[in-house]
């Protein structure tokens, strides 16, 4: 066995005294079929994450990761269980938890800058000093040239640029992803993990982000929780240098620890 | 509406069809329509050779008498209408249906709108939606007359009531069918709910609404000219019925092709006007 940081997550010291920003406990949670029988999506699961994290919650499909995530969302009652947002219990969707979403949900209605720009507007932030933030956010995605361009003139992947820039400039402390590149193609899909990953290191957000690709968590994550079945399976640190390049991952301590994710996500 | 692949240009031609220029495309179906409307002439040329001039005119009679008849017309003098022409006539007759869809469309939209978060507004809504969009509201047409008299609020009411009813029905489908992620959206965004309503739920839905306008605009202009026909001040509903009365085929059908040409002249501007505000969308 290799020096793999495995924690339970009752256990986790692992990041110091740091206060957690985002703290579950006992959560579960079941949803009616049609037919009436219960099919239970999340199973007492409990989590602590740290600001500043860089989270990856990795399962296979219809494991109950998107669950977890619109919990802590707000987009979904907690029933069983409390969570914790800085400190105070999730009751709706907020300002502090800007989402980067599984589908398209860029506003087709408005142009790529007023996109950038809604949260700001909506929160009566000054217009000089809204210019100001879109006009960087665009700049950090690459999406300067195509500002005032309409969502549906834009490729899959300008969009998620969209929605990235969208989030960043409304600049929440914790950023929840739902497998936001899922249906993009591999060059895309890289060329935006570099983006965002580009993007949480100079702003030092806290980010939870659900992904089923064993590769993008370990090329994203500080940190990877491997949900199965409704629990948690594993809780690792990956404490490999950045950036996770290729060659990163292909070391004797990336490939043992890629082992040991899909052993637990149930390959291997 | 299906998202077109957001890999592929904007513009695509039709899958497997022939690789025509967009401006050949057009002239085909230009052509087409101009045919269309020579074949209906001819039909009807044919059919007015073979019956009496009593019953039906050829389409060069009518177009003489809309052309005698469009600014003064001494002969409908006799039923009060003074000496005014088809084409006077029909302005009162316009008037009434922008002034009554208007009023009707915004105060429709904004009921319909609202009362998909306000449950009780809802719940008091749905019952009128219900019957007056199952009973067709001509039925009441008579109703309005006697409560009213015969003026103008009398048609503008009966208008502004039916595009009411409609678009409260419109709104309400609208904003339901949007996808519920960009409210969701929003809401991490920091928007209230009436902000919401401003930035999420009236411009996501405008597409829907529109084409909802098109068809309300399209029964309106029946309910007017029937409302006047019933009994009004003015109006081309008052010249047909005049022209009844005389059996004169010939204004008759002049007023059916007037009534005709503004019906499809609004809704093209209505189609250019949507076309403007969403196109977002297309």
């Amino acid at each position: 066995m290799t020096s793999l940081a495995m924690n339970k997550p009752d256990s986790r010291e692992s990041s110091g005294k740091r206060e957690a920003i985002v703290s579950i406990r006992g959560l579960s949670h079941s949803f009616a079929r049609a037919d009436g029988t219960m099919v239970t999506a999340l199973h007492d699961i409990s989590l602590d994450v740290s600001a500043g994290e860089f989270v990856c919650i990795l399962g296979r499909s219809g494991h109950g990761k998107t669950t977890l995530l619109n919990l802590i969302a707000g987009f979904l009652p907690t029933k069983q269980g409390e969570v914790r947002v800085l400190g105070r219990p999730v009751v709706s969707p907020g300002i502090d938890r800007g989402v980067i979403f599984q589908r398209d949900a860029v506003f087709p209605w408005m142009r790529v800058t007023d996109n950038v720009d809604f949260g700001l507007r909506m929160r009566g932030v000054k217009k000089s000093e809204r210019d100001r933030i879109v006009t960087k956010y665009l700049g950090l995605v690459g999406l300067s040239s195509v500002a005032k361009v309409w969502p549906r003139e834009l490729s899959g992947g300008m969009r998620a640029r969209v929605a990235i820039a969208a989030v960043f400039a409304n600049d929440p402390p914790i950023l929840l992803a739902d497998e936001p590149f899922g249906a993009l193609d591999y060059v895309t899909r890289r060329q935006l993990q570099v983006v965002l990953h580009d993007l949480w290191r100079s702003t030092g957000k806290t980010v939870l982000f659900v992904t089923h690709d064993v590769d993008e968590a370990m090329t994203l994550g500080t940190r990877v929780i491997v949900i199965g079945n409704g629990a948690i399976a594993a809780d690792c640190s990956i404490d490999l240098p950045m950036p996770r390049t290729d060659d990163v991952i292909a070391t004797e301590h990336g490939l043992a620890l890629k082992h040991v994710l899909l052993h637990h996500i149930g390959l291997e | 509406m299906a998202a077109a692949d957001p890999d592929l240009p904007a513009v695509a031609g039709p899958v497997g069809g022939d690789q025509l220029p967009l401006w050949r495309l057009e002239i085909g179906r230009f052509l087409v329509a101009v045919a269309g409307i020579a074949i209906f002439l001819a039909v009807w040329t044919g059919a007015a050779a073979l019956m009496p001039e009593s019953r039906l005119v050829s389409p060069a009679k009518a177009a003489e008498d809309l052309v005698a008849n469009f600014v003064f017309s001494p002969r409908l003098d006799v039923f009060g209408l003074g000496d005014a022409g088809y084409g006077l006539l029909m302005l009162y007759t316009l008037k009434n249906v922008l002034i009554g869809l208007s009023a009707g469309a915004a105060s429709g939209i904004l009921l319909g709108v609202a009362s998909v978060f306000i449950r009780p507004l809802r719940a008091a809504i749905d019952p009128i939606v219900l019957v007056m969009g199952t009973v067709p509201v001509l039925v009441a047409a008579p109703l309005f007359l006697l409560w009213f008299g015969i003026v103008p609020f009398t048609q503008i009411l009966l208008v502004a009531f039916y595009s009411a009813v409609m678009m409260m029905l419109f709104s309400q489908k609208a904003v339901e069918n949007l996808d519920p992620i960009y409210e969701r959206s929003a809401m991490t965004f920091g928007a209230t709910l009436s902000q919401r309503l401003r930035h999420i739920f009236i411009p996501g839905s405008i597409p829907e609404l529109v084409g909802g306008l098109r068809i309300t605009l399209a029964s309106a202009w029946g309910l007017e000219v029937f409302a006047e026909i019933l009994g009004a001040p003015s109006g081309i509903g008052q010249a047909i019925k005049a022209l009844t009365n005389l059996n004169n085929v010939s204004g008759l059908l002049a007023c059916v092709v007037i009534v005709a040409v503004v019906a499809i002249a609004t809704d093209a501007l209505l189609v250019l006007l949507a076309r403007r505000i969403t196109r977002w969308a297309r």
